[in-house]
C-alpha cells in the first residue's frame, strides 16, 4: 500500500486526477484502444471457429498490428488512469479479476497466434490444429468478461468487492 | 423540458433509478456494443484504407452486420440510460454534439451501405477503393471517434 499511496501522489497521478480534461481524454483513448482489440482480436477469433471463411487466415496475421496498437493505447491510458486512485483500483477485487483475465487472455492470444501464423499449411488444416478452437474462443470469453469487469468496477468502486 | 422530465417518472427510469445492478448491466452491454459498432466500421474502414490488403474487401463489408447490431445494442441501452437521466442529458452540450455526430457518422455509413452496394461488381470486387470510399472511410473513423470522445466528455460536464 506504501507503493500505491506514493504512486498516486506523483505529479503524474495528481495531474490526471485534478485536470478537467485528462480525465476523459484517457477514458476515450482506453475506449477506442478497446474497440480496435476486441474488433481485430475478435475477428481473427471468430474466423478460427468458423465465421467468414472467405478471410484467408494468413490475411487475419495483419490484424495483428492493429491488436497491438489497441493494446498499447488501453496498456498506457489503463495505468495513467490507475495511478490517478491506485489504492482504491488495487482494492476492488473486479479491478483484480479484470487484470487477471487481461493477463490470461494476452497469454491465450499469444499461444493462438504462434499456432495459428507458424504451423503452415492451408485454412482448413490450421483451424483443424489441437486446441485452436478452444484457444479462440476462450479469448473471445476473456476479452469480453474484461471489459464487463472494467464496467462494474467503475459504478460500484466500494462495494463490488 | 416538460417531457424530459416526464421521462424520468416512467417505469423505465425507475428501475434503473432502484435496481442497483441494472445501470453498470447497462453500460457493459453498452461498451460491447461499442466493440460491435467501433471495432467493426474501424476494421471496414482500416481495409478499405489499405490496412491487411490480403482480406479481401468483398468478404470485410459483409461484416456491416455487426455495426448495425452494436448500433441497435447501443441505441436501445443508450436510450434506456437517457430515459432514467433525462433533464441532465437533455440539457447536456456534449451530449446534443455526441447526437449530432451520430446522425452524421449514420448519413456517412448510409452513404457507405450504397456505394458497396452499387459496386458490387467493380471496386468491391477488384479489391481497390476510389477516392471517394477512401474518403467516406476516413471521415467514417474521425467521427465515430469523436462520438466515443464527446460520450467521455459528457460525463464531466
Amino acid at each position: 500500500m506504501n507503493f500505491l499511496n506514493w504512486l498516486q501522489n506523483t505529479p503524474v497521478a495528481i495531474f490526471v486526477a485534478e485536470t478537467l480534461w485528462a480525465y476523459p481524454l484517457l477514458e476515450t483513448m482506453h475506449t477506442l484502444g478497446m474497440a480496435m482489440l476486441l474488433g481485430s482480436l475478435g475477428l481473427i477469433n471468430l474466423r478460427v471457429l468458423g465465421y467468414k471463411r472467405a478471410l484467408p487466415i494468413i490475411g487475419t496475421r495483419d490484424l495483428l498490428p492493429v491488436a497491438w496498437i489497441g493494446f498499447s493505447i488501453n496498456a498506457f491510458s489503463g495505468l495513467m488512469l490507475f495511478t490517478s486512485d491506485a489504492v482504491n483500483f488495487f482494492s476492488s477485487n473486479t479491478f483484480r479479476v479484470k487484470i487477471t483475465l487481461i493477463v490470461i487472455a494476452g497469454i491465450n492470444a499469444a499461444i493462438l497466434s504462434r499456432k495459428l501464423y507458424t504451423s503452415g499449411g492451408d485454412d482448413a488444416a490450421l483451424v483443424a490444429l489441437p486446441g485452436v478452437k478452444g484457444l479462440a474462443a476462450s479469448s473471445l470469453v476473456f476479452w469480453v468478461v474484461a471489459v464487463i469487469c472494467g464496467r462494474i468496477y467503475a459504478y460500484y468502486p466500494y462495494y463490488s468487492y | 423540458m416538460a417531457f424530459l422530465q416526464w421521462l424520468e417518472t416512467t417505469a423505465i427510469a425507475d428501475a434503473v433509478r432502484t435496481i442497483p445492478w441494472l445501470y453498470p448491466a447497462l453500460e457493459s452491454a453498452h461498451y460491447i456494443g461499442i466493440a460491435c459498432l467501433v471495432g467493426g466500421i474501424m476494421l471496414i474502414d482500416l481495409r478499405l484504407l489499405g490496412v491487411a490488403k490480403k482480406l479481401p474487401i468483398a468478404t470485410m463489408v459483409t461484416l456491416l452486420p455487426w455495426v448495425w447490431a452494436g448500433f441497435l445494442i447501443n441505441l436501445v441501452t443508450g436510450g434506456t440510460i437517457f430515459i432514467y437521466g433525462a433533464t441532465g442529458f437533455g440539457t447536456n452540450p456534449p451530449f446534443q454534439l455526441k447526437m449530432a455526430l451520430i446522425a452524421l457518422a449514420g448519413i456517412n455509413a448510409f452513404l457507405f451501405e450504397i456505394a458497396a452496394r452499387r459496386g458490387r461488381n467493380s471496386w468491391v470486387i477488384d479489391g481497390q477503393a476510389p477516392a471517394m470510399v477512401k474518403g467516406v472511410a476516413t471521415l467514417s473513423l474521425i467521427l465515430w471517434m469523436s462520438v466515443v470522445a464527446t460520450g467521455r466528455w459528457m460525463a464531466y460536464v
